[in-house]
């Protein structure tokens, strides 16, 4: 199909009519001077120079930046890498609502979630590069000599063609080729959720690690996809509105919070049950480990801010109280980033080896972890390089809904 | 310590070398720091290419196991066992491997120096050779040379004490001593094994070894195998334990990685193995089931002891209240032992004098052992066979102004003949009195110099600060090491050594069921500018004898009546030929000189030497099969095979020699001494008793401090070896469990040790494995040495709070004497 | 082609760590506590001083598995990690690209990161040091006091280790995880 448009017009007129906003430097940098405004644009700002900071300091000192370990090889940009990657997947689902299964009501946030989606999972792609160790012998070997068994090779691969997917879904949107986005749509959005459960399935294969081990996080993975698109659209939305929704848009966002309460019913249900089987299947290394994680505040924080808070405020709105949920949504996500990081950790808790290696030690109990300096900055220069992108993106193009109707 | 050269640069030289197999640095690291880690963070891989293989022996402790040096373009990278040397059997243990890093340790001893600061304070000049030996022989402006000392004590020899470690060249070092003819000679015996030497020496004859191969039954009491290791005793029991054809009883206060490996563990209260022995004795000797035939025929004073033994009424009942072991066991043990008996042992052990009855105790274990018939047999203790070697030449001038060993004997006691420090004095001698004394001015003449080799005693000794004190006193200390441990750091000249992967050492004999004769060859050229003890020796004989001759010619009276003989020698007038008579003169003179010349015994290299003591008696043939494989022993070329990848047979089952004498003991009357009548004399038991002074109370709040052993480090010296450090970053103090929860202690506190002399600190590791009433840590950490890199100040040092008592009849160290207070920091 | 394979003799092993040591030396491991192919565990002895429960304290030597179906092998997305003729689980450094999920994978902690080429390492059957010169045992097998270990090849009937499983009962760690593992702890 793109060939075919591209047979149609040539591949440099293609490129040349996506239409885009010609700005100058000083409109790019132009914003309304809210004090909110300036906060986000100077975090954002401190992010970027963080991110310099931190990739430097790997440059420097390799994995010795951060405090991965033999036991705990797997930190904070692994999870942050994660937590991208689920909200792009998430905002693609949102996104397709509208143009790939044709709900109208949705229409007026495809353009904006696409782009959303395309961003986040840039920004994981750019945390994850300081992550993998050499990331240009991985392009090469994935080509070369490619792991079929390995649930990283799938997930690595699938996510690339996603991206591809996901770009050319956007310019035809841009387009308003709503045909071609359709299907590019349906495209990027099944290789997406294929991508999105071989994510879980880097988890689920690990036999070694009974407590992740099974399908339980591959189809986690793709509903708390779906609630992160949600809570990401609810802010972006908000954002857009500066809280000040026009009809449809309330409309649209009641919607997708009676999705959410749904969704995030179901998240419970999935949690609890999980809980409840690792517990009173005895298993070892299952077990023991899901009572730990009960302990664990990070393991709370998640339930409060990505299940609790926004349930109770859909449940007691009925879905309507849209901006006290913009708010719920930007909790929500701090509790999907615990979700993540919760997911990583806990995978890592126990140790494979339970016996004391050298003689003057305690005997190997739950393996700590807490992220370096440079793992931290990495991860904020992740998150500002969101932002960035999608603050561009909002000047660069039209990201509301076309009236072509 | 302030050397001229950088250890910088050292590191780089280091580093080139050890790279070689490195692999190349990886894209995203290479802004990394390998400058300050990469380099000697690294080891070095074996290649595929071209490498030659010598045939050495290790010196990373005293075992002397045999080893296959692999060396690559002039660096050795890896040690393996030779399988060749029976008395190693094919091992090498963790110390013996990291080998390695004592040749490429970045510290090590590279020149020649003198002290240009205080003493102790670490301040050195690098200088030549020659300005070493000259400076010991005329001093700098900071010390005295040998020179003036000897002409201010008028040629007294003996003003200069001569101190070593155990190792092979000790012996070229105590040729020296002999050759510069002073009485004081002080080794590590005293302060290692001593007592059970001699009290196996003087109740069968020798100090036996114990056939574990073979043995059905082990009573293993204070010796931890696992971790204290001895060849081939370590290797052979272990593989044998827990029901594989040995029943193993550990006897430790300490649950050791020994008894984990034992069949049974019985926790002792420390000091109190003899009340245990002797309820033992007790037992087979009321029930009759020693072996009578064997007493009949090879016991003297018998009788005596078996009176003394049960009238005393040493039954397990007493011995429970003393040692905290159950009768029960104890009766179980001495039948159980008997039972298997003569493939029984009670394993003679190896190591420090604990307490001050470690004598008595010796003698009732090999008693003990005798009455069970297992001496000189398959199975038990035994004797074995040694092989001769031929000799070297040595020089042993006799100086009239010399005088004797600086010890006093008793005064006053009618009756009683042994001496102030101890009763008895060995060639050893008796280490912490002797510095005791040094110090307190009690001794009968002048001592202002020393030597030492190989030897550490600022680490070594109980009381470091008695030690600081002589070392301090001393007016001239010329060291000899390898690395600048604490000893070095208060001498006046550093001569540095190289490395046993560095040199040829003498040859030696290794006696058991399986004799051979084993040496160590040179596996790579000296770096820097070290060399072995032997070329030192030449270099500094060459240096002083003459001067130290003209001053022996000076006072010595001997020497000058031999002198004034010559010269009195009637000149004939008439006769023309004056010169060839004064030639003559100068020739007879050069006679004198010749008894006293010094450079004699270190003409030949040692290479030559142990040709020549090779050859002499096994021909050309074992000379070459020790250059090639390091081990020798006749018929070694049919008997040794390979059996499996794991086994290989030295000697065919006949040809060893596990029974050498027909079952008879080794003393003068080749009966077991029970009864000595000539200790008696000297004020010691004639026979082991327990005396109620033995018994050690520990105060409330106190604890008993025992120190020992760890498989991967060796005493002090290998405190700051890397990889070694790896395995066991530094040593902690093992506290019981219940009395660390008491006192608010968690694993990892930082805790100081205190005693009456001083303290220390380190981490704490709360435990199961030791009582309430003691503590432990492992001995050998704590250097105070800045030029140690990684041993300085690295963990805790025993002996800056171990007190320095002294067991009566040899003078040995008793570790195990001194209680110490706990505190959180 | 052979199938090398270890049996451990491991009621023999003293906790001495020669083994660690001579890995190290062998193979050119990097120093530092961490940075190990090969490894000794215990256990805290059970029970309180005096009653301790001796088999509590039992030392279990180990080192890579070299698993049949091996997780680590599974999971590697270039399969830098690879079987080689002789049935070795090795890495090929070039081809690493230090995603870790080999380390995560591994159920025995057998992996770890060298830093030199910032990829993963672990024991090698020391394939590329002794076997490739022609050397028929481990330096680990080799150096050990005890003789805890039989190096040797499992296709050929005649050979040692052969012979020591035929007639010697073994187990092998987390073999409920269908891993396969190749290194046989003889009871
Ligand atoms: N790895 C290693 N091996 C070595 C050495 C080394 O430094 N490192 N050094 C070598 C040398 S020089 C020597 S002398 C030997 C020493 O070898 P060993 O004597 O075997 O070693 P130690 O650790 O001194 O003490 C042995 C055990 O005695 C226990 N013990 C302490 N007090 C008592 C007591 O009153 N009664 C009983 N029954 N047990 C007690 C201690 O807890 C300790 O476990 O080791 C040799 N082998
Ligand atoms: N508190 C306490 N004290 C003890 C003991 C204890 O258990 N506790 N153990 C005692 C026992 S059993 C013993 S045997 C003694 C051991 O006491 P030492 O004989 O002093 O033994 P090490 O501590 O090994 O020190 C050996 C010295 O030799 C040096 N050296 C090593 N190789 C060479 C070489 O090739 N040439 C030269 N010239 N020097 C070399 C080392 O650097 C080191 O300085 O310690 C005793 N002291
Ligand atoms: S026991 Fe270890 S350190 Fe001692 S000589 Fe043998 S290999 Fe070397
Ligand atoms: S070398 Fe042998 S005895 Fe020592 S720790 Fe290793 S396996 Fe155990
Ligand atoms: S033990 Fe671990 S590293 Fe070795 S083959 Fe098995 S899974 Fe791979
Ligand atoms: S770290 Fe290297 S060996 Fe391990 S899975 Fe990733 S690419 Fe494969
Ligand atoms: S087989 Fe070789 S590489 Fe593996 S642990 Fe043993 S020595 Fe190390
Ligand atoms: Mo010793």
């Amino acid at each position: 199909m793109m060939a075919e448009a591209i047979k149609k017009q040539g591949i440099k007129e293609f490129i040349t009519s996506i239409p885009f906003k010609k700005i100058g430097l000083k409109e790019l940098f132009g914003f309304e001077k809210t004090p909110v405004n300036i906060l986000i644009a100077l975090s954002v700002i401190a992010f970027l120079a963080m991110f310099a900071i931190g990739v430097t300091t790997y440059l420097m000192h390799g994995h010795h930046a951060y405090n991965v370990t033999r036991e705990h090889p797997w930190g904070l940009l692994i999870a942050v890498y994660i937590f991208f990657v689920v909200s792009s997947t998430g905002l693609c689902i949102v996104g397709s609502l509208g143009d790939v299964f044709g709900f109208k009501d949705y229409m007026m946030i495809s353009k904006r979630a696409i782009f959303g989606s395309i961003v986040t999972i840039i920004a994981g792609f750019a945390v994850i590069a300081f992550e993998i160790g050499h990331p240009v012998t991985m392009m090469i070997y994935n080509v070369l000599t490619p792991g079929l068994t390995s649930a990283i090779w799938w997930m690595g691969t699938l996510y690339g063609l996603y991206l591809t997917f996901m770009i050319v879904e956007f310019v035809f949107l841009l387009k308003n080729d709503m045909k071609s986005a359709k299907i590019f749509g349906l495209i990027g959005l099944l290789v997406g959720l294929a991508a999105h459960s071989n994510l879980g399935s880097v988890f689920g294969f690990l036999n070694a690690r009974p407590i992740s081990n099974g399908v339980f996080y591959p189809t986690y993975f793709i509903l708390t996809a779906f609630i992160t698109g949600i809570f990401i659209a609810f802010i972006m939305m908000g954002f857009r509105y500066k809280l000040k929704f026009p009809e449809n848009a309330k409309i649209m966002l009641t919607n997708l919070a009676k999705i959410q309460g749904l969704l995030i019913s179901i998240l419970i249900f999935f949690v609890t049950w999980k809980m409840l089987t690792d517990i009173y299947g005895s298993m070892p290394d299952r077990a023991d480990v899901a009572i730990h994680i009960l302990g664990s505040w990070t393991f709370w924080a998640e339930v409060i801010l990505a299940m609790a808070i926004p349930l109770v405020i859909i449940l007691a709105s009925s879905g309507r109280a849209v901006n006290t949920l913009f708010f719920a949504s930007l909790s929500g996500m701090i509790g999907v980033f615990f979700m993540r990081y919760n997911l990583v950790h806990d995978t890592q808790l126990k140790p494979l080896q339970m016996l004391k290696k050298t003689e003057y030690q305690l005997s190997p109990e739950w393996i700590h972890y807490f992220p370096s300096s440079a793992e931290i900055m990495i991860s904020l220069g992740g998150l500002g390089l969101c932002l960035a992108m999608y603050y561009a993106g909002t000047k660069f193009f039209n990201l509301d809904a076309d009236e072509h109707h | 310590m302030k050397i001229e050269i950088s250890r910088r640069r050292f590191l780089q030289g280091s580093v080139a070398l050890s790279v070689v197999g490195g692999t190349s640095l990886g894209l995203t690291s290479v802004f990394a720091e390998s400058e300050e880690h990469g380099s000697d963070m690294v080891t070095t891989k074996t290649g595929t290419g071209p490498a030659t293989e010598v045939a050495t022996l290790c010196e990373m402790c005293v075992n002397k196991c045999a080893a296959l040096a692999r060396v690559e373009n002039g660096v050795i990278t890896k040690l393996n066992p030779n399988p060749m040397f029976p008395k190693s059997r094919n091992m090498l243990c963790p110390r013996g491997n990291a080998g390695i890093q004592s040749v490429y340790d970045p510290d090590r001893l590279k020149y020649p120096m003198i002290r240009i600061g205080e003493k102790g304070e670490g301040k050195f000049k690098r200088v030549s050779w020659d300005e070493a030996y000259e400076a010991i022989l005329n001093g700098t402006d900071k010390f005295p040379g040998m020179a003036k000392i000897l002409d201010e004590e008028k040629d007294n020899r003996s003003s200069f004490l001569f101190c070593a470690g155990e190792g092979m060249a000790e012996h070229t070092f105590k040729t020296f001593f002999s050759a510069f003819g002073s009485s004081n000679w002080l080794n590590h015996s005293s302060l290692c094994l001593q007592t059970v030497t001699s009290g196996y020496g003087v109740t069968i004859g020798a100090y036996a070894l114990a056939d574990l191969e073979n043995a059905e039954y082990v009573i293993m009491a204070g010796a931890n195998r696992a971790e204290a290791i001895v060849t081939p005793d370590t290797m052979d029991i272990f593989k044998r334990t827990k029901g594989r054809g040995a029943k193993m009883i550990c006897i430790d206060p300490r649950f050791t990685n020994t008894a984990a490996k034992a069949d049974k563990w019985l926790a002792i209260n420390p000091g109190t193995d003899l009340a245990f022995v002797l309820a033992l004795t007790y037992v087979i000797l009321s029930e009759e089931i020693y072996d009578k035939a064997y007493v009949a025929e090879n016991f003297n004073g018998f009788e005596e002891y078996k009176n003394s033994v049960l009238s005393n009424k040493y039954t397990p009942e007493w011995a429970e209240k003393i040692t905290t072991i159950k009768a029960k066991d104890i009766y179980e043990i001495a039948r159980e032992f008997m039972a298997h008996a003569p493939k029984a042992v009670y394993y003679p052990g190896r190591r420090s004098t604990f307490s001050n009855n470690d004598f008595q105790l010796r003698r009732a274990m090999a008693i003990f052992q005798a009455l069970s018939g297992g001496i000189d047999t398959k199975g038990g203790l035994i004797f074995g066979k040694k092989l001769k070697l031929g000799e070297h030449e040595g020089l042993e001038p006799i100086y009239a102004r010399a005088e004797s060993r600086a010890i006093e004997k008793v005064k006053g006691e009618k009756g009683q003949s042994g001496y102030e420090d101890c009763a008895i004095v060995a060639g050893g001698g008796s280490w912490i009195s002797w510095r005791n004394r040094y110090i307190e001015d009690k001794m009968p003449y002048k001592v202002r110099g020393m030597f030492i080799y190989k030897h550490n005693p600022m680490m070594n000794m109980p009381n470091i600060q008695k030690t600081a004190q002589m070392m301090k006193k001393m007016e001239l200390v010329v060291a000899i090491d390898t690395m600048p441990t604490d000893t070095v750091m208060y001498a006046d000249v550093v001569l540095p050594e190289c490395t046993y992967l560095e040199r040829t050492d003498p040859v030696k004999t290794f006696e058991g069921a399986e004799p051979a004769i084993a040496q160590r060859n040179k596996v790579i050229e000296p770096m820097f500018e070290t060399k072995p003890v032997i070329d030192i020796m030449r270099g500094l004989t060459q240096k002083i004898s003459k001067t130290l001759f003209g001053i022996t010619k000076k006072y010595d009276e001997d020497v000058r009546d031999e002198l004034a003989l010559l010269e009195s020698d009637p000149l004939s007038e008439d006769n023309n030929a004056t010169t060839a008579v004064k030639k003559t003169l100068e020739q007879r003179e050069a006679e004198v000189y010749a008894e006293f010349d010094m450079t004699k015994p270190f003409e030949q290299t040692q290479e030559e030497i142990n040709e020549h003591i090779v050859k002499a008696i096994y021909g050309e043939g074992a000379v070459k099969a020790l250059e090639e494989h390091g081990v020798f022993y006749p018929n070694m070329d049919r008997f040794f095979k390979q059996i499996s990848a794991n086994e290989h047979q030295y000697y065919p089952e006949k040809e060893k020699s596990y029974r050498v004498g027909n079952g008879k003991v080794k003393t003068e009357s080749k009966k077991v001494e029970c009864n000595l009548q000539a200790m008696a004399e000297k004020g010691i038991d004639p026979m082991p008793v327990w005396r109620d002074e033995y018994n050690f109370s520990v105060p409330d709040s106190k604890f008993r401090l025992l120190t020992g052993r760890h498989a991967q480090f060796t005493q002090s010296g290998t405190a700051n070896n890397t990889v070694l450090l790896d395995l066991m970053s530094e040593n902690y103090i093992w506290i019981n469990r219940k009395v660390a929860t008491e006192k608010g202690i968690e694993f990892g506190d930082l805790v100081e040790v205190s005693s009456s002399i001083g303290k220390t600190r380190l981490k704490a590791y709360p435990t199961e494995k030791i009582g309430p009433k003691m503590v432990f840590f492992i001995h050998g950490f704590g250097e105070e040495s800045e030029a140690l890199t990684w041993a300085y100040k690295n963990g805790g040092n025993d002996n800056a709070v171990i007190e320095d008592a002294i067991e009566p009849v040899y003078g040995a160290s008793s570790m195990h004497e001194t209680n110490v207070e706990i505190r959180k920091v | 082609m052979a199938n090398y394979a270890m049996a451990l003799d491991y009621k023999n092993c003293i906790n001495c760590k020669a083994c660690e040591v001579a890995c190290k030396e062998e193979n050119g491991v990097l120093k530092g506590a961490d940075k190990h192919r090969i490894w000794v565990g215990a256990n805290e002895v059970k029970g309180e001083w005096p009653n301790l429960d001796i088999v509590s304290a039992t030392f279990v030597p180990s080192q890579c598995q070299h698993c049949e179906e091996a997780p680590c092998q599974d999971v590697c997305p270039t399969n830098a990690t690879y079987y080689n003729e002789h049935g070795v689980v090795l890495v090929n450094a070039e081809m690493c690209i230090l995603c870790s999920y080999c380390m995560n994978a591994c159920p025995y902690d057998a992996r770890y990161v060298d830093d030199r080429t910032a990829t993963v390492d672990k024991c090698t059957f020391c394939s590329d040091t002794r076997l490739a010169r022609g050397e028929t045992t481990t330096a680990c097998q080799n150096t050990c006091p005890t003789k805890v270990r039989t190096f040797g090849d499992l296709d050929d009937p005649n050979s040692e280790i052969s012979e020591l499983l035929r007639t010697r009962e073994h187990f092998t760690l987390k073999s409920h995880l269908g891993t396969k593992p190749k290194l046989y702890y003889l009871t």
